[in-house]
């Protein structure tokens, strides 16, 4: 058990993610490696330690992901362009700052094309839609600088309809509450700047209730606490300028709790396998929680403070004040 | 011709048999000693992808692909390039598509967990336009996995495409209730629930919303009765009242009975109006002092507001104080309300 965020340990995690040969999980996760990397590099900007990848060898791999015929980002060279994705090369790009690596006209011609007629976006010409995709693309136009090129009515309209009779938000039209979508929703309504369509007292109430008493975060009522929760969650509530509704000691002791002191990285509980996903949202969290030597993430964009703040991007969200290193 | 058995499948690499010797198959792009991006494969996925990039390229679209595709998504689910390209595939062979979704059955039991195998379902769906054994299907998935998200979104979404079939909707209460019986916690089925009566427009034989409303009323608080403990249910009961803008002090008498400590004197008087808890429940019910506390917060009155915050102290303090300062908050914002 550590009560300290073993961050030396957690990059080093981070370095050795291309070294799994004995990983055979790793190879069937291709559809989601240029978000895993978006994942590492976030964890090791907020750790302070952004220099611990090759900042060449990451923009080299992210632009051999770019798929010409359909003018967007795949997940791995060869794959087929995704919203997911293509949210995820910008974001590393910008982190990097090497965003004019990027076709911006035929990026944005992309995203646009998977608007559906009912406002919400697919995530690729495969056609699943999920409010998830809505936000990608809410997200990406906005980094781009494209943001006025959005339907901005309907695809608040879409978002509108998602939400459920508890308060919360749904992946598409009727689907129950859950707290991943409750951040996507917020987040994209608060960079349209249209929060106004959130119910905040109610959602804010769900999501203050998805606290347990061992301190972690669920998804919806009764299901089991996973540390990637304590992002989604608390995200929402950061842009709502709620955080202070949720036990941030017992919050941060149960996300401290989840890392494993050997290999670094953090589990979506204690006791379990340790992976880039839990690890970068288990970090974001505390980040937003104030746990100090960190530093400042935005919650709508998940990326740097500082930079959407350079970007003119930055929304009215409030996050808990760092506290001083020796606290 | 019927594909062979996933076992049969992963014997023989693709690149051992002569009947795909036409095709060339295509290596993944390897990119120069990056660590972030190894390709790892076993033979079988790396022998059955390098063939699919190769149909792809050459943009074949025949039954031996079906054959592929299976294989692929056998040891990969969410390789959604392949899911893609079977559908277009099934299409362009003009495939029995009954015999598709029977194929699918099977594969879902296995890989429930990925939303491709539900989408895949979706598309295929909208072609066959046989909804109700579809019902039947996610119902069988529900018994594995009572609480996956896909499989209710995907349930939500055939009753909604297909709702000009009356008939469909016509099971869904019995249905909703026999997951509630098996788990009373289950949230997604109390979601569900308020989809089918509230959420979907109103159907034949439902248009008297006010015996609607006494009868979901009555459900939930027999629910709350068999465990108090259920925030799901005290969700339902909240939202219940607020679509149908009734007051929630209607439910006063009720709720109060989950406020207190089991009484042991009390009579047996049975008041199907007022379900009781029983005398194992875990009493005071911190969701009923919340209740409680928002009627008295209804009934605007400086007296009323009072008690409210009298109930809100002891949640911040004794029966909920992880949410100390959402209490507080509340207690805050009604004072400031009566002053004005």
């Amino acid at each position: 058990m550590s009560s300290k965020l073993l961050i030396p340990l957690h990059v080093s995690y981070i370095q050795k993610l291309g070294e799994s040969k004995d990983d055979l999980a790793y190879h069937l996760t291709s559809h989601l490696r240029l978000n895993a990397i978006y994942w590492g590099l976030t964890a090791l900007c907020v750790m302070g330690h952004q220099e611990a990848l090759d900042r060449e060898e990451m923009i080299e791999f992210v632009m051999s992901c770019w798929d010409d015929e359909a003018g967007g980002f795949g997940a791995h060279p060869e794959h087929d362009a995704h919203l997911l994705s293509t949210l995820s090369a910008i974001q590393i790009l910008i982190m990097q700052d090497a965003l004019d690596r990027v076709d911006v006209p035929r990026v944005v011609s992309f995203i646009l094309s998977l608007q559906q007629p009912s406002g919400v976006f697919a995530g690729d010409s495969f056609g699943e839609f999920d409010t998830r995709f809505l936000y990608c693309a809410v997200s990406a136009l906005s980094l781009l600088g494209r943001l006025d090129e959005l339907d901005k009515e309907k695809t608040v309209g879409y978002i509108e309809r998602c939400r459920n009779f508890d308060g919360g938000f749904g992946n598409v039209v009727g689907a129950e509450s859950h707290s991943g979508q409750a951040f996507v929703c917020v987040a994209a309504l608060a960079i349209l700047d249209r929060l106004d369509v959130v119910d905040t007292d109610t959602l804010c109430w769900w999501l203050s209730e998805r606290q347990l008493p061992n301190g972690g975060l669920n998804g919806r009522p009764e299901k089991l606490e996973d540390v990637c929760y304590s992002f989604w969650v608390l995200s929402a509530l950061s842009i709502l300028n709620k955080v202070e509704w949720i036990d941030a000691n017992k919050l941060s002791s149960f996300i401290l709790s989840a890392q494993d002191l050997e290999t670094g990285g953090i589990a979506d509980r204690p006791g379990d396998m340790v992976d880039v996903f839990h690890t970068i949202f288990g970090v974001a969290g505390l980040s937003i929680l104030g746990y100090p030597g960190l530093v400042d993430l935005d919650p709508v964009y998940c990326m740097p403070a500082a930079v959407i703040e350079a970007k003119g991007l930055r929304k009215g969200w409030k996050a808990l004040e760092r506290r001083p290193a020796d606290s | 011709m019927p594909s062979p058995t996933g076992d049969q499948i992963s014997k023989s690499l693709f690149a051992e048999r002569s009947e795909w010797s036409d095709v060339t198959p295509l290596q993944q792009y390897e990119s120069l000693v990056n660590p972030l991006a190894p390709i790892f494969y076993t033979e079988e996925y790396k022998d059955a992808t390098d063939y699919f990039r190769g149909i792809v390229k050459s943009g074949e679209k025949s039954q031996r692909v079906l054959e592929l595709t299976e294989a692929i998504i056998r040891q990969n689910p969410a390789h959604y390039s392949a899911w893609q390209y079977r559908y277009e595939t099934l299409l362009a062979l003009d495939a029995p598509l009954d015999v598709e979704l029977k194929l699918m059955d099977e594969l879902a039991v296995k890989y429930l967990k990925t939303y491709q195998v539900w989408h895949h379902r979706r598309l295929l769906l909208a072609h066959t336009r046989k909804p109700a054994p579809e019902l039947e299907f996610i119902a069988r998935s529900l018994g594995v996995d009572a609480k996956n998200y896909h499989t209710w979104s995907y349930r939500q979404w055939l009753l909604a495409y297909f709702n000009d079939e009356d008939d469909l909707w016509r099971g869904e209460l019995d249905f909703v209730d026999a997951m509630l019986t098996q788990d009373v916690r289950n949230n997604s089925a109390w979601h569900h629930r308020f989809f089918v009566v509230w959420g979907c427009g109103v159907r034949e034989g439902e248009e008297d919303r006010g015996r609607i409303l006494k009868r979901e009323l009555t459900y939930v608080k027999q629910n709350i009765s068999l465990a108090p403990n259920n925030p799901s249910a005290w969700n339902y009961l909240r939202g219940v009242l607020d679509h149908n803008q009734v007051l929630y002090s209607i439910v006063f008498p009720f709720v109060r009975l989950y406020t207190v400590p089991f009484n042991s004197e009390r009579t047996d008087i049975v008041d199907l109006e007022n379900p009781p808890p029983d005398k194992d429940a875990n009493l005071p019910c911190p969701a009923a002092i919340e209740f409680l506390a928002d009627v008295y917060e209804q009934d605007k009155n400086k007296e009323s507001t009072l008690q409210a915050v009298e109930l809100w102290m002891s949640l911040a303090n004794e029966h909920d104080t992880i949410r100390k300062k959402y209490w507080e908050h509340r207690i805050r914002e009604a004072l400031e309300a009566t002053k004005v």
